[in-house]
């Protein structure tokens, strides 16, 4: 089979496309990390919680034809307040702990949350469909490109430049980058840095759910989906350097561009190419490609 | 509150080697390790609740050779030495006389081995690699009453070489599964209909979250038909991302893999592609027969669903023929039952099996058939259905 | 190591070497299985707990240790000691190569490159059919003639393992061992006292991965049977929680968590679905009530008896 400059365009589309549906994922995980220095390893149980959110709220609404709407909307919000439950309640008490503690938590939250949602969903399969305005696909150089992961494409960057925006002009954004530079010094300017980390944590895990709404009429919702993302997403985030969130929209990209490229050359090896990757990155650029040294003491 | 947690835990370990102590006149025990959490539990749950309402048929009618059947279920999620663990410890905690249990292919190798070490039979319900029955890694204390990646790769080879198409392109996880049921279905096409030429395989890796990529490389190869072994949540992810591409409607489409389950259905909702072929250990509406109308019947009161899965025969099909077998043998001794076990034909949930005593496999075959929607049932199912006996198939 | 632990200590071992004499077969199984991981954990520790470097990517060495000796055994008919020993070189000259690339990172960059090395072992293991199985694994692997019992494999389990942890205190008590722990205090610091921070931690990397090998190779053996699973993430996952739970700045915490995750699960499985809920909860409880782990606890709770006195 020969690969053509039309079905090559393709395949860089669909690994960009690839890399939108990572980035949705893995950005509320590169912001928790980059603002208060938590590795959340609940960051795909969120995401899992979302896509079920999503699922509850399509049943909820089922006769109305905006349901998927409504559920994308209302899933993230739902999961976003839980998950500041969780920060004020119990992730709070954690903080000036070691970073060790925080990691051991946030892996017992997959824990609890994975069997929560065991116990409220049963082990079913659930599944979401594209709305009506999606379904379907266009067509490019000849070959079908679906509508939903143009959808996806834009999707991506929008989020990544609303999150921008957010940051670079917001008051909140700019409280938020102090607090990630110098939380002690803020604090003394009067700040309540803690009820800005609830507030980070918040739309971190918002971000988590959001992915698992957008993801979720292109995947089976099914106990083990928080497993199958968060390597993945760790990956990027850390690929893309820590705490760089423009840095985790590159590392996505260059996963999914990798991933459909690779497989033409090397068909078996898929299995390797997001750990070759990082290992490659890490050995040239060990804070990651757009990441700064840790500081030594948070 | 931190002196009680402590005290209450150290007290457990004192106090736990007295209870090992045991009794009198015990039941025939059985255990049952499966895979009952994460995402094989789809699977997993109904097979365990087959075996379990065989298990209360039985005793209600009075248990075998005066003695009832104690089945102890236990989750061993999916990895081969999460099974290995737990039925040791079934083996030495609570001295089980038979193993049945695991679901996935490595589990089946797993507690395939297990058995041979400390000599206890081991009849696997839904492991599919058919390595496991094969030498070198056959011996005598291992059975399986599922279908295997030979039978199944085969069946489906049949049904695809009775379709007017030449060119063909496979999509496989690639592991231990996908690979010997495609190679399978590759050895036999060529074999049924040497004209056939296979001009793509996709591998993608088990688990994979996004196929698009390998979609499109499939299609760009363009074959006149598929051959596709995902399964489970891998089929339906699969074919929600498919769909828009519109594979479904250009080609030909014979997925392995039980994707005309229920589960499957279901799990993929609106998505479902309809039009393609594929197969399910059972299917509640199909055949019409007495025995098999009160089979679904007695799933029905038993889990109390309006349909229900497939996947119960299976666990129900390996106790029947470990129980049929202890009948036979008139004994609960291990190498008896071995010997009674060989050989044996029961009536499954499938028709007349037969337990070959060459290579202590069933004589499982499959249903297959056309997803189609019918006005009867909120969601599409297998029609017209076929069940596609593995008898021819197995050598 | 105070007269009253060192006493305390030799009690437990003398218990534990009789239990094929007053429990159950079903203890002996227990007991091997906890005295493996132990060993596993133990190895895990010396880099988490005394060097401060946080390891993703354990089962690495676990499975590389696991593979070699079933290797050995089955296709080259090697006797099971040496295969033994040879697992544990074979993970130490892998922590040397991977640990040569890990440790020129920090933190939670040097976890996840650790995460994506094991990761690639786990891959070949999966995909080398012809080697190693694939994810049929290997099966087959029969205690050798002179350990023909499951309680003579214990005995020789509770060997390996006793010479280990007599082999790793000794590292641990040693210049060395003072050293790695500077070093966990703060790098920053040991480096400007003229200490080559990443030879000493390449070093504690190696050993770390000769003993983890080693725990490999009894559980193949223990096992009879090995798979690429023993090199996955997950696998990880669960030495890590084990030192965790024990109690990381202990020596022996992590044996006395793996003791207790090994067992509690086992209890609960059998009478609930949702482990996975209960062992959260756990470490929830142990995260705002016992921060030092078990060991940690217990020993805090020893020093305070011992400070009313």
């Amino acid at each position: 089979m020969s690969y053509d400059l039309p079905f090559i365009t393709i395949q860089i589309l669909t690994g960009l496309t690839n890399a939108m549906f990572i980035f949705l994922i893995a950005s509320g995980l590169s912001v928790i990390f980059g603002v208060q220095g938590i590795i959340n390893f609940a960051h795909g149980s969120f995401y899992m919680l979302g896509a079920y959110m999503t699922h509850q709220c399509v049943s909820l609404f089922i006769h109305s034809p905006h349901r998927f709407w409504a559920a994308v909307v209302l899933a993230p919000v739902v999961v976003a307040l839980f998950g500041g439950l969780i920060e004020r309640f119990l992730l709070r008490r954690l903080y000036g702990r070691e970073e060790l503690t925080q990691l051991l938590f946030t892996y017992a939250l997959v824990l609890i949350l994975g069997d929560v949602i065991r116990i409220f969903w049963g082990i079913e399969q659930f599944s979401v469909s594209r709305p009506p305005v999606l379904k379907g696909a266009v067509e490019i150089f000849g070959q079908f490109f679906p509508k939903y992961n143009i959808f996806i494409l834009i999707m991506g960057p929008c989020v990544a430049f609303l999150f921008w925006f957010f940051m670079l002009r917001t008051r909140w954004g700019r409280m938020i980058r102090a607090a990630a530079q110098d939380r002690e010094t803020l604090n003394a300017l009067g700040v309540n840095v803690n009820r800005l980390f609830t507030v980070v944590f918040i739309l971190g895990t918002w971000l988590a759910a959001l992915g698992g709404a957008l993801v979720a009429p292109a995947t089976s919702i099914k106990p083990g989906m928080d497993i199958d993302v968060i390597i993945t997403a760790f990956v990027v985030v850390v690929i893309g350097g820590l705490g760089s969130f423009w840095g985790t929209f590159l590392g996505s990209i260059i996963v999914g561009i990798v991933y459909s490229l690779g497989i033409l050359v090397f068909p078996r090896l898929s299995i390797v190419f997001i750990y070759v990757i990082m290992i490659l990155v890490l050995i040239i650029r060990p804070w990651g490609l757009l990441g700064r040294p840790l500081t030594l003491e948070r | 509150m931190k002196r009680l947690l402590l005290s209450l835990a150290v007290c457990m370990m004192i106090v736990a080697p007295v209870l090992s102590a045991h009794g009198a006149e015990k039941p025939i025990t059985v255990g049952f390790p499966m895979y009952l959490s994460g995402g094989g539990a789809v699977f997993g749950k109904p097979s365990s609740q087959g075996a379990m309402m065989y298990v209360k048929e039985v005793n209600d009618a009075g248990g075998v050779l005066g003695r009832k059947i104690e089945l102890i279920v236990r989750d061993c999620s999916g990895s081969p030495e999460e099974a290995t663990r737990v039925a040791k410890e079934l083996i030495n905690k609570n001295n089980i006389d038979f193993l049945v249990g695991g679901l996935t292919g490595s589990q089946g190798f797993a507690l395939s081995e297990v058995a041979k070490q400390e000599k206890i039979l081991y009849i696997a319900p839904i492991s599919k690699p058919a390595e496991i029955c094969e030498p070198p890694k056959l011996h005598k204390y291992v059975f399986r009453a599922a279908a295997n990646t030979k039978t199944e790769g085969r069946s489906a080879a049949v049904l695809m070489s009775k379709l007017p198409i030449t060119r063909i392109a496979t999509i496989s996880p690639d592991y231990s599964y996908g690979q010997g049921v495609t190679a399978a279905f590759v050895e036999r096409i060529k074999k049924l209909k040497p004209e056939v030429e296979i001009v793509h395989q996709a591998w993608p890796k088990l688990g994979e979250t996004d196929y698009t990529p390998f979609i499109t490389v499939l299609m760009a190869s363009k074959p006149e038909a598929v051959f596709c072994s995902l399964w489970g949540g891998h089929f339906i992810t699969f074919t929600k991302q498919a769909k828009d591409y519109g594979l479904f409607e250009k080609f030909k489409f014979v997925s392995a893999g039980e994707g005309g389950c229920i589960e499957s259905i279901k799990g993929a909702g609106d998505d479902m592609p309809l039009g393609i072929i594929s197969n399910a250990y059972d299917t509640f509406y199909y055949p019409d027969t007495d025995w098999h109308k009160d089979w679904v019947a007695r799933c029905k009161a038993y889990t109390g669903e309006e349909y229900p899965s497939s996947w119960m025969g299976t666990g129900y099909d390996a106790m029947k023929f470990l129980v049929e077998a202890i009948k036979k043998a008139g004994s609960t001794d291990t190498d008896k039952v071995i010997q009674a076990l060989e050989g044996l034909i029961i009536d499954s949930t499938a028709g007349k099996l037969t337990m070959r005593a060459k290579d202590h496999q069933a004589t499982r075959g499959q249903y297959w058939g056309t997803v189609a929607k019918v006005a009867e049932y909120p969601f599409p199912i297998l029609q017209p259905v076929e069940y596609i006996p593995a008898d021819d198939l197995m050598d | 190591m105070t007269k009253i632990e060192k006493w305390t200590v030799l009690a437990i071992l003398i218990i534990i070497a009789l239990i094929p004499v007053y429990g159950s077969r079903f203890f002996v199984f227990l007991f091997t299985d906890i005295l493996i991981f132990g060993l596993f954990a133990l190895s895990l520790n010396l880099l988490l707990g005394y060097t401060g470097l946080v390891s993703f990517g354990h089962a690495a060495y676990f499975g590389i240790g696991a593979y070699t000796c079933a290797l050995l055994i089955k296709k080259a008919g090697i006797d099971f000691m040496l295969s033994l020993l040879a697992a544990g070189l074979f993970g130490a000259v892998g922590a040397l190569l991977i640990g040569f690339f890990c440790v020129r990172l920090t933190k939670i960059y040097f976890a996840m490159l650790t995460l994506a090395f094991s990761q690639i072992i786990w891959a070949i293991a999966f995909k080398w059919n012809a080697l190693t199985g694939g994810d049929n694994g290997i099966m087959g692997i029969d205690f050798p003639p002179y350990l023909d019992s499951k309680v003579k494999f214990f005995y020789f389990v509770l060997v390996v393992f006793t010479t280990s942890l007599i082999i790793l205190r000794t590292i641990v008590n040693s210049p060395f061992g003072r050293v790695l722990v500077a070093i966990r205090e703060n790098p920053a610091r040991t480096e400007f006292i003229g200490i080559n921070v990443k030879r000493f931690q390449l070093l504690a990397f190696i050993i770390s991965g000769f003993f983890a090998s080693v725990s490999g190779g009894l559980f193949c053996m223990f096992n009879h049977s090995v798979f690429p699973s023993f090199c996955n993430w997950s696998m990880s996952a669960e030495v890590l929680i084990m030192a965790l739970l024990g109690g990381i700045y202990n020596f022996f915490g992590p044996v006395i968590g793996a003791g207790l995750l090994l067992y509690l699960r086992m209890e609960s499985t059998s009478f609930t679905a949702y482990w996975p809920l209960i062992l959260g909860t756990i470490l929830c409880l142990l995260l705002f009530f016992f921060p030092g782990g078990i060991a940690g606890f217990v020993q805090d709770r020893f020093q305070k008896w011992r400070a009313a006195k």
